[in-house]
C-alpha cells in the first residue's frame, strides 16, 4: 500500500523490511519499512507526533543499543553491509553516521574542546592538525566568525543557535558520510532556524542528510526527498516537490493539507 | 594498537574496575548483613520478649525492658518531632515560600539534619539532665525529637510544594479560609508523602544510640517511669555487646537484629506508600 | 481568627528550628567557657588528658577525628565513585533498581551495628595481619569507610544521574565508549554535585560515634602509627560523659562537643551551600 519511489542515484543507506520494537512493547514501533536514502541529498521525515520518526532516525546510528532490551529486524544497508548485524562496530559506525539532537548539547568544556572531541577520540593528538580541523569545521558550520576569537571560552556561554551550530561543527569535524538531524530547530528562534537551514543545504555537498521535522514548510524548503510516516509505517517516499504537490497516497494528502496531525 | 582500539581496552578496564568496586562494597555489606542475621536469628527466642534484663549467667533474661523502653522513647520523640516538623514545614511551604526567612530556616534545618547526634545529646544533658539532676526518659525523647524535626520539616515542605496550586485556588475560590484550605485540601493532597516522611523520620531516630547515652541513659530493668533512666534497644545493645559475657553479647545481637528489621521495615513501608501514592495519580 | 492562630503556630514551629540551633551553640559555648578560660589554646594544642590531675588537652581527640575521617574518605571515595558509576551507567536496569534500593536501605542500618560488626569480626583480622591490638585508627577508618559507603554511593549516584541523557547520547554519537562518556561528560557535568555529595558524607563521618566507639581504643595520645589506639571527639564524649566528676571535666567535654559541632557545621555548610547549590543551578 505504501508508495516508495525508486531512487536512481546512488544510495547512502538502504532500509529494507525494517522493524523496530522497544523493550517490553507489545507491537513494533516501526513496521516493515523499506526506504532508500539518496547520497548527497537531503531526505526529510515528516508525520504526526509519535509516528516513529525519531525511532527510525536513531536506528541509523544504533542509538537504541544504549538501552538494553530493544530489538531490530530486517536490514539497513550502509557501505555494502547490514549495520544491524551483531558484529557491527558501533564506534566506527557512529563516526561515519553523525547525529544532531533536538536541543543543543554543548559538552561541559571549551568551544575548542567541544569540536576537537570527536577528533581526539579518533586519536588525533597533533596540535596543529587539531587546530586546523577545528577551524575548518567551525567555518563549515558558519560559526567561525562568531567564536573564532574565543575558542577557550566555555561552550555553554553561547546562545542556543550558536550552540546548535557548534554541535554541527562537532559532528562534521570527524567527516562523517551521513548526518542525522532530529528536529534541529525546534528549540530555536526563527533567525537561528534560518541559519541552520541554510547550513544544512550547504552541507549536502559533502554528506548525506536525513532530517526529522515537524514543520512541513521546513521540509519543503530544505529537502530533496520527503518521507511521510504514520503509525510506524512509511506511507510515502517521494521527491519533495512532487510529494507536497501531488501526493500519491490519500493519507499523505490529508496530512499535508492539515486534516489531522 | 590504534587509538580507537586503545580506548576500547581502557573502557573495558575502567568498567571492570567499577564493577569490582561494586562487588567489594556488596561483599562487605552482605558480610555485615549476614553476621547480623546469623547472630541475631540464632539468639532469638521467646524469652527475649518475656523477661527483662538479668545478671549474666541467668537463663531468664530478655529484652522486654529495652523493647518497651525503645517504644516509649520513640513514641515520645514522635509526639515532639512530628507536630513541630509538620507545622514548620507548613509554614515554609504555605506562608514563607521564597522569603529570606524561609530560606534561612531551610538551610539551617538542612545542616541540622546531618549534624552529629551526640552533640544533641550533650545539649540535652545540659538543659534537661543537669537541672533535673538525673537521667530520664524525657531527656532521651527530647534529644530524639530534636533530631527528628529537620527530617519531618524537610519532607513536609517538599511534599506540600508538590501539591498543585490550582487545588488551593479552587478551594480559596469557594471562600474557605487559608487554614481550612491547608488542613482539608493541601494536607490531603500530600498525605502519602508526609506519612512517608514520618516513617523515615521514625526509622532514622530509632537507630540512634549516641544521643541517648547520657540522656535516657540505660537501665537493665523494666520501667515505665518517665522521670527515670529508661532502657533502649540501642544503648542496651551497645552495653551488652561490649560486655565480656557470652550470653549478654548474644542478647546484644538479638537486639541488633530486631531493631534492624524494624528500621528496614519502616523504610520499605515508606517507599511502598510513596510509590503507591504516585501510581494513583 | 483561627487563621491567625494557625499561622502563628506554624511560624513559631519554623522559628523553633532557629531557636534550637542558637540555643545549642549558646549552651555548649557557656558550658565550655571554664575549660577555655583555664587552658586557653592548650585546650586544643596539648594531648595530655588527665582527669585525676584536672588537665584536659584535646589534641589527640581532635587529631583522631580528623585522621580517622581522612582515612575513611581515602578508602571510601574511590569505591563509592566506582559503585556510583556501576549503579548509574553499567548495571542492567533491573540490577540498578534492586542494588540501588539495597544501597539506600543499608544506609539506614543503625551505625552501632557497624560498630559491633567491626569489633567482633574486623578487628581480629587487623590484629592477625598487623599484630598489636587491632583496635586503633586503622580499624576506625576502615569501619567508618564501610559505614558511610552506602550513603556516599547513593548521593554520588544521584549527582551523576542529573546528567541529561541527550548529552551522554551526543558523546556516544561521536563514537565515545562508555568510559569516555563517564569521564568526559558525566563527571565534568556533575562535578559540583559529586564533590558536594562526597563532602556531605565527610560531614557525617566526622560526627559518627557508634561505628567507631568500640574500635578506637579511647586512649588520649596522639598515635605514632595508624595501628595505635587513640580517640576521637565523639568517642571521648560517648565514653566519658557519664564518668565526668568535676566541673572542669564536664566543661572540657562540652568544649569538645562544641568543637565537633563547629567542624561538622562548617563541612556540611561547604557541601550544601557551595557545591550542591552550584550543582543545582547548573
Ligand atoms: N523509549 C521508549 N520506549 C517505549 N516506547 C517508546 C519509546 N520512545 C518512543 N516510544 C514509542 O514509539 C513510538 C514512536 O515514537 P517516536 O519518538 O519515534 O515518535 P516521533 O515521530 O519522533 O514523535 P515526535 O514528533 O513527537 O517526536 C511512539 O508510540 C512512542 O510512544
Ligand atoms: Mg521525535
Amino acid at each position: 500500500m505504501a508508495s516508495i519511489i525508486d531512487i536512481k542515484e546512488e544510495c547512502a543507506l538502504h532500509v529494507r523490511d525494517f522493524e523496530f520494537t522497544y523493550k517490553g512493547a507489545e507491537s513494533p514501533s516501526l513496521k516493515k519499512i523499506t526506504m532508500p536514502i539518496a547520497k548527497h541529498s537531503i531526505t526529510a521525515l515528516i508525520g504526526p507526533s509519535g509516528c516513529g520518526k525519531t525511532t527510525l532516525l536513531r536506528s541509523f546510528n544504533r542509538m537504541h543499543d544504549l538501552y538494553p532490551g530493544n530489538s531490530y529486524a530486517g536490514e539497513i544497508e550502509f557501505e555494502g553491509r547490514n549495520i544491524l548485524g551483531p558484529k557491527e562496530d558501533l564506534i566506527h559506525l557512529r563516526t561515519k553516521i553523525g547525529m544532531i539532537f533536538q536541543k543543543p548539547t554543548a559538552f561541559p568544556m571549551s568551544i575548542f574542546d567541544n569540536v576537537a572531541y570527536g577528533l581526539r577520540l579518533q586519536g588525533i593528538k597533533n596540535k596543529t592538525e587539531l587546530k586546523d580541523r577545528v577551524e575548518k569545521a567551525l567555518q563549515d558550520a558558519a560559526i567561525w566568525k562568531e567564536v573564532g576569537d574565543r575558542l577557550k571560552n566555555d561552550a555553554n556561554g553561547l546562545s542556543g543557535g550558536q550552540q546548535q551550530r557548534l554541535c554541527i561543527a562537532r559532528a562534521i569535524a570527524v567527516e562523517p558520510e551521513v548526518l542525522l538531524f532530529d528536529e534541529p530547530t525546534s528549540a530555536l528562534d526563527p533567525i537561528s532556524t534560518q541559519g541552520i537551514e541554510r547550513l544544512v543545504i550547504e552541507l549536502k555537498e559533502r554528506v548525506s542528510i536525513i532530517i526529522v521535522t515537524h514543520n512541513m514548510q521546513q521540509a519543503a524548503r530544505v529537502s530533496d526527498y520527503t518521507g511521510f510516516m504514520y503509525l510506524g509505517e512509511l506511507i510515502e517516499l517521494g521527491e519533495t516537490e512532487k510529494l507536497f504537490v501531488t501526493p500519491k497516497e490519500k493519507l499523505t494528502q490529508e496530512y499535508i493539507t492539515g486534516k489531522f496531525g | 594498537m590504534t587509538a580507537v582500539q586503545k580506548r576500547v581496552v581502557i573502557n573495558k578496564i575502567a568498567l571492570a574496575l567499577s564493577t569490582i568496586s561494586a562487588l567489594i562494597a556488596l561483599g562487605f555489606l552482605f558480610w555485615i548483613l549476614g553476621v547480623l542475621v546469623m547472630k541475631g536469628v540464632s539468639a532469638l527466642n521467646w524469652n527475649i520478649f518475656i523477661f527483662e534484663g538479668a545478671p549474666p549467667g541467668y537463663d531468664e533474661s530478655g529484652l522486654k525492658h529495652a523493647l518497651v523502653g525503645q517504644a516509649i522513647l520513640i513514641g515520645m520523640a514522635t509526639a515532639i518531632g512530628v507536630p513541630v516538623g509538620i507545622l514548620a514545614g507548613t509554614y515554609l511551604s504555605e506562608y514563607g515560600k521564597n522569603s529570606k526567612l524561609a530560606h534561612t530556616i531551610r538551610d539551617i534545618s538542612d545542616i541540622m539534619m546531618s549534624a552529629p547526634s551526640i552533640v544533641i545529646g550533650a545539649f540535652v544533658y545540659a538543659v534537661v539532665v543537669m537541672p533535673m539532676g538525673h537521667f530520664s526518659a524525657w531527656a532521651g525523647a527530647i534529644a530524639l525529637g530534636i533530631i527528628m524535626i529537620p527530617i519531618i520539616l524537610r519532607t513536609t515542605d517538599d511534599m506540600l510544594q508538590l501539591v498543585p496550586g490550582e487545588l488551593r485556588e479552587a478551594a480559596f475560590a469557594l471562600g474557605a479560609p487559608k487554614y481550612k484550605v491547608i488542613l482539608s485540601v493541601v494536607y490531603r493532597g500530600a498525605k502519602a508523602g508526609i506519612l512517608t516522611g514520618v516513617l523515615l523520620g521514625i526509622a532514622r531516630v530509632g537507630g540512634e544510640t549516641a544521643p541517648l547515652l547520657f540522656t535516657s541513659f540505660n537501665d537493665n530493668f523494666f520501667t515505665t517511669n518517665l522521670n527515670e533512666a529508661m532502657p533502649s534497644l540501642t544503648v542496651t545493645m551497645f552495653n551488652y555487646a561490649t560486655s565480656p559475657y557470652e550470653d549478654w553479647q548474644q542478647l546484644g545481637w538479638a537486639a541488633a537484629f530486631i531493631l534492624s528489621m524494624f528500621i528496614l521495615g519502616l523504610n520499605i513501608l515508606g517507599r511502598v506508600i510513596l510509590f503507591a501514592g504516585k501510581k494513583r495519580k | 481568627m483561627i487563621d491567625k492562630i494557625f499561622f502563628n503556630f506554624t511560624r513559631f514551629s519554623a522559628l523553633l528550628i532557629l531557636i534550637i540551633v542558637a540555643w545549642i551553640f549558646t549552651v555548649l559555648f557557656n558550658h565550655s567557657l571554664e575549660a577555655m578560660n583555664t587552658f586557653g589554646l592548650d585546650f586544643i594544642t596539648k594531648d595530655e588528658w588527665a582527669p585525676n590531675l584536672d588537665k584536659f588537652g584535646t589534641q589527640a581527640a581532635i587529631l583522631g577525628s580528623i585522621i580517622s575521617t581522612f582515612l575513611a574518605m581515602l578508602l571510601a571515595v574511590p569505591v563509592a565513585i566506582g559503585v556510583a558509576i556501576f549503579l548509574s551507567e553499567i548495571a542492567h536496569p533491573k540490577i540498578k533498581g534492586l542494588f540501588g534500593v539495597s544501597v539506600e536501605l543499608l544506609a539506614a542500618i543503625p551505625s552501632v551495628i557497624y560498630g559491633m560488626w567491626g569489633l567482633f569480626f574486623f578487628v581480629p583480622i587487623i590484629r592477625d595481619i598487623f599484630g598489636g591490638l587491632g583496635i586503633g585508627l586503622l580499624a576506625a577508618g576502615i569501619i567508618l569507610a564501610i559505614m558511610i559507603l552506602p550513603f556516599m554511593a547513593a548521593v554520588t549516584r544521584d549527582a551523576m544521574n542529573t546528567t541529561p541523557d541527550i548529552l551522554k547520547e551526543s558523546a556516544y554519537a561521536l563514537g565515545g565508549t562508555q568510559w569516555d562518556v563517564i569521564k568526559d561528560i558525566i563527571i565534568p557535568y556533575a562535578k559540583a554535585g559529586i564533590i558536594g555529595s562526597l563532602i556531605l558524607a565527610l560531614g557525617r563521618a566526622i560526627g559518627e560515634t557508634m561505628a567507631v566507639t568500640f574500635v578506637m581504643g579511647n586512649v588520649h595520645h596522639v598515635p605514632k602509627s595508624i595501628l595505635d589506639p587513640t580517640t576521637s571527639i565523639p568517642v571521648t564524649l560517648a565514653n566519658e560523659f557519664t564518668e565526668a566528676d568535676s566541673s572542669l571535666y564536664f566543661s572540657s567535654l562540652f568544649g569538645l562537643a562544641l568543637t565537633l559541632l563547629i567542624m561538622s557545621f562548617v563541612v556540611i555548610a561547604i557541601a550544601k551551600f557551595y557545591f550542591l547549590r552550584k550543582a543545582r543551578r547548573a
